[in-house]
């Protein structure tokens, strides 16, 4: 559903991305880990259509992003990792505005917008204007927008930042369902709980190179650690195991 | 914190040292383009007040009262200027800047962060006081030979002075986000800040002051004067600043109105000190609050943009860009000041008496529809580069959901267009056809000024509007930032040479039409086809712009990232 294949970005010499491929099957929820800095943004950025790449190809739902950008785009539900809103609309017209966007109108994309307000718990807020939300808000209003069109594939970027419990656990029940259903999920997060949680296979990044890949046995095997937590397995494969004792 | 306070205005000063450092594209042209203007203009005012100052030396007592009178109207227009500005940054300052969180949370005392925020205040709302003055005070000193020491005494009136209004601005600043929230407030004073800025140049329009330049109406310029005498009182810190300015010019030290200053700016700042003590924290915590706004609902907007016949996108695109626009009041309110203009403008045309030379009336009037066409013109683009030029920009950093959207950058940019094109063009036709009404010119230039109009506005507009997608700041503050960024300034720089290209264009043909009319003469058959050849140039010169312009701008925005 997603296929993504030997993508690179450079930024003047810096190479950012250097030929990362990823393929996430219907109803699979990828984990992308990796350190800051490690490319993990700069990737996602390429496959929601953010940034173009240098190099490499990727494809949503059989539609070349470059070549068939609004039939790709049509597939896709894009959760950024910094939920920047236009601050003078209400939640209800944002996602009427975000429905319009995606060829969504009249009673069917009111009554869906309804629905996911409803979900998210933003339906006492619906009237009001963006500005007067919470980061939290603004993020679950995010994931309303995403989920409107009915994607084939999801694009999550850091899903759990400014999310309480209850936003957390709901986020992660959603994407269970939405996996049964056959959306395909990409996520890039740094919760390693949340990947080992949810994830069916995990990417693992480092200087822009896709380093390891497998499902939580397999990563543990390659990093040949008997812990059943996936912090030393990240660790070890990314060379962060070594710090520092700490003066507090 | 043992620091005095000048350390917590040393990150503005490292922001200010390195964004100098790292140099930006468009950086030199900008800097020598407004370096150029700012001394230019400060040449100018020299200028002018050097001249005038001399002028009025003939006049002995006479010219004393004028140069009083007008340094009394000078500080008392500067004092509430500044009053007004500081309202504005103290509220920017004291309550909305971000990094007023870290701070706050540092051992930092009161007084120190009062200090230091009342420096930025002042800083900021009298830097163009100074910079105004500066030009005008050297002028006058020189012109009136005044002693070295005038020059001190100009530096210790003007610091007190600008301190005066600053600190009631910052107070009044303290009541206002007591009582509203403080984005609340901003939103209120931006408001009475255009309202006052309409009033002012509405009525610097209608007293009609090129009545002083005719003899005949010389009674009225006594009463001018005497209405000028009223407003300037002995108890404001304008009145104070005005007379020892005055009597440094004459040699002497006036002690009691310069004391004045220094003690009436020194005791409101322990004033407005005293009162952030003790209410600032309680205010501020105010402004944190997230309250739900209150707005206009817009309710009829949706159901009429959908009997367009437009695609759900563009709809969707459209009723987006109105209600952003009406809702923020930084934007909509630039409406009334352009309103204000627009009658100012067509309000020349109406007074302006050209039927005092009768027998060159015609001719005049024939070149003044060129002249009016060519203004008519440039407040387009004045109005392009404000409202246009910064469509892209004004996405901000939620871009990214038309970005990941399935929706061609084209369509997006289109629905730019039309969204500004529409207003802007009903504006420049109605100040096109009503200031050549007013002025009397024959049908056919009425006719080609509102042809032409039309298709200047298309490019004009087309122009604005590529030259913002290619030149995006996602991350400016404002729009005004966008408007007076490197691609604004390249932007009003092509559309002046635009206009000129197609002014010059459409009116040679026009005058020889206009010549041979007059002198009911038939014309050759040749000039005909050069005639023609101008004003197709002309048009195409407005179609390729318009196409070019919207063709690059759409690229730009396929190419972003």
């Amino acid at each position: 559903m997603i296929l993504v294949l030997n993508l690179a970005k450079t930024f003047g010499s810096f190479r950012a991305v250097d030929g990362v491929s990823l393929d996430v099957a219907p109803g699979e929820i990828h984990g992308f880990l990796g350190p800051n800095g490690a490319g993990k943004t700069t990737t996602i950025r390429m496959i929601a259509g953010l940034l173009k790449p240098t190099a490499g190809r990727v494809s949503i739902d059989g539609h070349d992003l470059a070549r068939e950008p609004e039939a790709a785009k049509r597939a896709l539900g894009f959760i950024p990792d910094r939920p920047y809103l236009y601050e003078k609309l209400t939640a209800a017209e944002f996602l009427r505005f975000h429905g319009g966007l995606y060829g969504m109108e009249g009673e069917a994309a009111e009554a869906r917008a309804g629905e996911l307000l409803e979900l998210f718990e933003l339906v006492g807020w619906k009237d009001e204007l963006v500005e007067s939300f919470s980061h939290g808000m603004k993020q679950r209003l995010v994931m309303c927008a995403a989920f409107l069109h009915r994607p084939r594939a999801v694009l999550v970027d850091e899903p759990m930042v400014g999310l309480d419990p209850r936003g957390a656990r709901l986020i992660k029940e959603i994407f269970r369902v939405m996996s049964r259903r056959g959306v395909a999920i990409l996520m890039s997060t740094h919760t390693l709980e949340v990947a080992e949680e949810m994830c069916d296979r995990i990417s693992i990044i480092l200087g822009g190179r896709i380093i390891a890949r497998g499902t939580v046995p397999e990563l543990h095997a390659l990093a040949g650690t008997d812990d059943p937590q996936l912090t030393p397995v990240f660790l070890k494969l990314t060379g962060g195991g070594a710090y520092q004792e700490i003066e507090l | 914190m043992r620091q005095a306070f000048p350390w917590l205005l040393l990150p503005l000063v490292w922001s200010a040292r390195n964004r100098a450092r790292r140099r930006e594209r468009g950086d030199g042209l900008r800097a020598a383009l407004f370096g150029g203007l700012g001394l230019g203009a400060a040449a100018a005012i020299f200028a002018i007040v050097f001249w005038l100052s001399w002028q009025l030396l003939d006049y002995e007592e006479l010219g004393d009262y004028l140069v009083r009178l007008g340094l009394g109207w000078l500080f008392l227009t500067f004092l509430s200027f500044v009053a007004f500005s500081a309202l504005v940054s103290a509220l920017s300052t004291f309550f909305l800047s971000e990094d007023l969180r870290l701070l706050l949370a540092a051992p930092v005392p009161p007084e120190r962060l009062f200090h230091s925020r009342f420096a930025r205040t002042v800083g900021q709302s009298a830097w163009m006081v100074v910079a105004f003055l500066l030009p005008v005070l050297l002028a006058l000193g020189l012109a009136r030979c005044a002693p070295p020491g005038y020059y001190f005494v100009a530096v210790a009136t003007v610091v007190p002075f600008v301190v005066i209004p600053s600190a009631m601005g910052a107070v009044i600043t303290l009541g206002l986000v007591s009582v509203f929230p403080a984005r609340r407030a901003r939103d209120l004073l931006m408001l009475m800040g255009l309202l006052f800025a309409v009033a002012i140049v509405l009525l610097l329009r209608f007293i009609r002051p090129e009545r002083l330049l005719d003899v005949q109406s010389l009674p009225d310029v006594t009463a001018f004067f005497a209405t000028l005498q009223s407003p300037v009182t002995p108890f404001l810190p304008s009145f104070w600043a005005g007379e020892s300015l005055f009597g440094a010019l004459r040699g002497q030290v006036d002690l009691l109105h310069l004391g004045a200053l220094w003690t009436t700016a020194l005791a409101l700042t322990v004033l407005v000190r005293a009162a952030y003590g003790r209410h600032y924290f309680a205010a501020w915590s105010k402004a944190q609050e997230a309250r739900k706004a209150r707005f206009t609902r817009l309710t009829l907007l949706e159901p009429l943009v959908r009997r367009m016949p437009f695609s759900p996108a563009r709809r969707a695109l459209l009723v987006k860009d109105v209600k952003v626009f009406l809702r923020d009041t930084t934007q909509w309110s630039q409406l009334l000041l352009l309103l204000a203009l627009a009658l100012v403008y067509v309000y020349n045309f109406r007074v302006l008496d050209l039927d005092r030379i009768p027998y060159m009336s015609r001719v005049i009037k024939n070149a003044y529809a060129f002249v009016n066409l060519g203004m008519a013109a440039f407040v387009t683009a004045a109005v392009a580069v404000r409202f246009v030029f910064p469509a892209v920009s004004s996405e901000g950093p939620a871009f990214w959901v038309v970005r990941t959207a399935p929706v061609r950058m084209s369509s997006f940019l289109w629905s730019k267009l039309w969204t500004g094109l529409l207003p802007i063009f009903v504006l420049a036709e109605l100040i096109t056809v009503t200031s050549n009404h007013l002025l009397g010119v024959p049908l056919v230039l009425k006719l080609l000024g509102a042809s032409a109009i039309a298709f200047m506005t298309l490019a004009l507009v087309g122009l604005a509007c590529g030259m913002g997608a290619q030149h995006p700041r996602f991350g400016a503050e404002n729009v005004t930032q966008v408007a007076g960024s490197y691609g604004g300034v390249a932007f009003m720089v092509l559309a002046v040479l635009y206009i000129l290209a197609t002014v010059a264009l459409l009116a040679w043909p026009a005058s020889q039409y206009l010549w041979h009319e007059f002198r009911s003469l038939p014309i050759a058959p040749h000039r005909q086809a050069w005639m023609a050849l101008s004003l197709a140039v002309a048009l195409s010169l407005s179609l390729a712009t318009f196409w070019l312009s919207m063709r690059t701008g759409i690229r730009a925005l396929e190419d972003l990232g």
